[in-house]
């Protein structure tokens, strides 16, 4: 087999998306800009912050070449009123995920507007939403990820203990995979066509795809004569009082 | 004037994104879609996969270039420029290998019509071609050949019941949308309809969000 695989990203395969994330990194020695296939990377000239893909900052930083600064979002406090709002505020769905970057309007003042046209069809992992000028207080698509990623290779960089920071994350998960099992125990009713997870991260989607997709799909094909059924009588015409009918259609 | 049409008028580069971040988004996407899609997507057809090869090859003949030189500083350089090539390798590698995966096991249905054999490269279509003549003449070798001849059809529609295999169109799927839009989905006991803001996650039907995914108003996650 090609790609025995069922359809879907595996874990690692998220994993590996979520490095192409950008982050910001305080170099400690003089860079000349490399020409990679992604572009050119930007000089980097101590003690200028540039932005670079998660995984060359991982380098960089594995060969103490940098220092990366953690997001604004990974701050205890961020991540404490982030926990607040999950358990209190909104016990049902996920917390919403980051706005897009915008700008304030030049000529309407209290409004803004995206930064650019063209930048309608960036999606994570290529929006900005792990740089230092990232939103506090929500969670990018790929938190999980970058903060695993950080904290065990620039735990040093965070400005509190790590330790501190490792437990608050460990809250947030235990939340949010409280909120995916019930989530599913919704699809047991999975009558309507479809079903929101605003808010929702890239491992926690990894990890119950199986889950969910196998649920869904079990519960269309069992009802399947089902619906069937249901869209003759629909396109025959709704005004049929002959109840009776549809029963004896069903019958044994 | 905006401050921003004046920019836009002086340097009209400044706020498109740069081509290759473009060819990365879009492989990214690309590969996303084709590992959750339950059927054969479209080869993308603005010549992405050929800039994508030609600029790897180009990548390696430099990284061979600078492996003769000894400088210490090109040294670090290398190991980057080498890092990022395995990464943008194991995209292609892992997109293509999806794509056969899916090819091997529905060959048939992707070649039966037009429309769907528009679907593969031309060397996936050399491919499938090749690959269901040789699996067809050693199926005639081993027992195909002692069957009555009425019932040696490999693509037998006779009876109501196709002998060639489909995907599942109506499997689910997750989606992200890019833009806000109305989004609807048929279920077993009633059919939902629901506007959608963007980067919104909806668990789908791929035959509902197949339109959706082809205008570009979401994207498989």
């Amino acid at each position: 087999m090609a790609h025995p695989l069922p359809p879907g990203l595996t874990q690692a395969e998220v994993a590996f998306v979520a490095e192409m994330e950008l982050v910001t990194i305080i170099p400690r020695q003089r860079l000349e800009s490399i020409d990679l296939l992604s572009g050119k990377t930007p000089v980097l000239r101590p003690p200028h912050r540039a932005e670079l893909p998660l995984w060359l900052a991982l380098l960089l930083k594995k060969q103490r070449r940098a220092n990366i600064v953690p997001p604004p979002w990974l701050h205890p406090a961020s991540l404490t009123e982030i926990i607040l709002r999950e358990t209190k505020e909104n016990p049902e769905a996920f917390s919403p995920p980051p706005p897009p970057p915008s700008r304030a309007h030049p000529r309407e003042p209290g409004r803004a507007r995206r930064l650019a046209e063209s930048d309608a069809d960036i999606s994570p992992p290529f929006q900005p939403s792990c740089t230092a000028a990232a939103p506090a207080g929500y969670l990018p698509y790929h938190w999980l990820e970058v903060a695993e990623a950080l904290l065990a290779h620039a735990g040093d960089d965070m400005p509190v203990p790590a330790g501190e920071v490792r437990s608050l994350l460990r809250d947030l998960v235990e939340v949010r995979a409280a909120k995916m099992r019930s989530s599913t125990s919704q699809l047991e009713g999975f009558g309507g066509g479809l079903m929101s997870l605003r808010g929702v991260g890239a491992m926690e989607l990894a990890e119950s795809r199986g889950f969910v997709l196998g649920v869904v799909d079990g519960v269309r094909k069992i009802g399947a004569s089902a619906e069937a059924t249901r869209r003759e009588e629909e396109e025959a015409g709704g005004g049929r009082h002959d109840d009776d009918e549809s029963d004896d259609d069903m019958g044994i | 004037m905006d401050i921003d049409d004046i920019l836009r008028d002086v340097d009209p580069v400044i706020h498109t994104i740069p081509r290759e971040k473009r060819d990365l988004q879009d492989l990214t996407r690309a590969w996303v879609a084709e590992r959750s899609a339950p059927e054969l997507l479209h080869w993308p057809s603005d010549g992405l996969f050929e800039r994508i090869n030609n600029s790897i090859r180009r990548q390696i003949e430099k990284v061979e270039e600078m492996t003769g030189d000894m400088d210490p500083k090109t040294n670090f350089a290398l190991i980057v420029i080498q890092t990022e090539l395995e990464r943008f390798k194991y995209l292609v590698r892992s997109y293509l290998r999806a794509r056969i995966a899916k090819i091997d096991r529905h060959t048939l249905h992707y070649l039966s019509s037009d429309e769907l054999r528009s679907r593969l490269s031309e060397m996936e279509l050399a491919y499938a071609t090749r690959h269901q003549a040789l699996l067809h003449n050693h199926y005639l070798s081993s027992f195909l050949s002692s069957f009555p001849p009425g019932l040696q059809n490999l693509n037998d529609t006779a009876g109501n019941i196709s002998m060639i295999d489909t995907p599942d169109l109506e499997s689910a799927v997750f989606i992200r949308l890019l833009r806000d839009t109305l989004v609807e989905g048929r279920g077993v006991d009633s059919d939902g309809r629901l506007e959608m803001e963007e980067s919104d996650i909806v668990i789908l039907r791929w035959a509902d969000a197949k339109p959706l995914v082809q205008l570009g108003n979401a994207e498989l996650v």
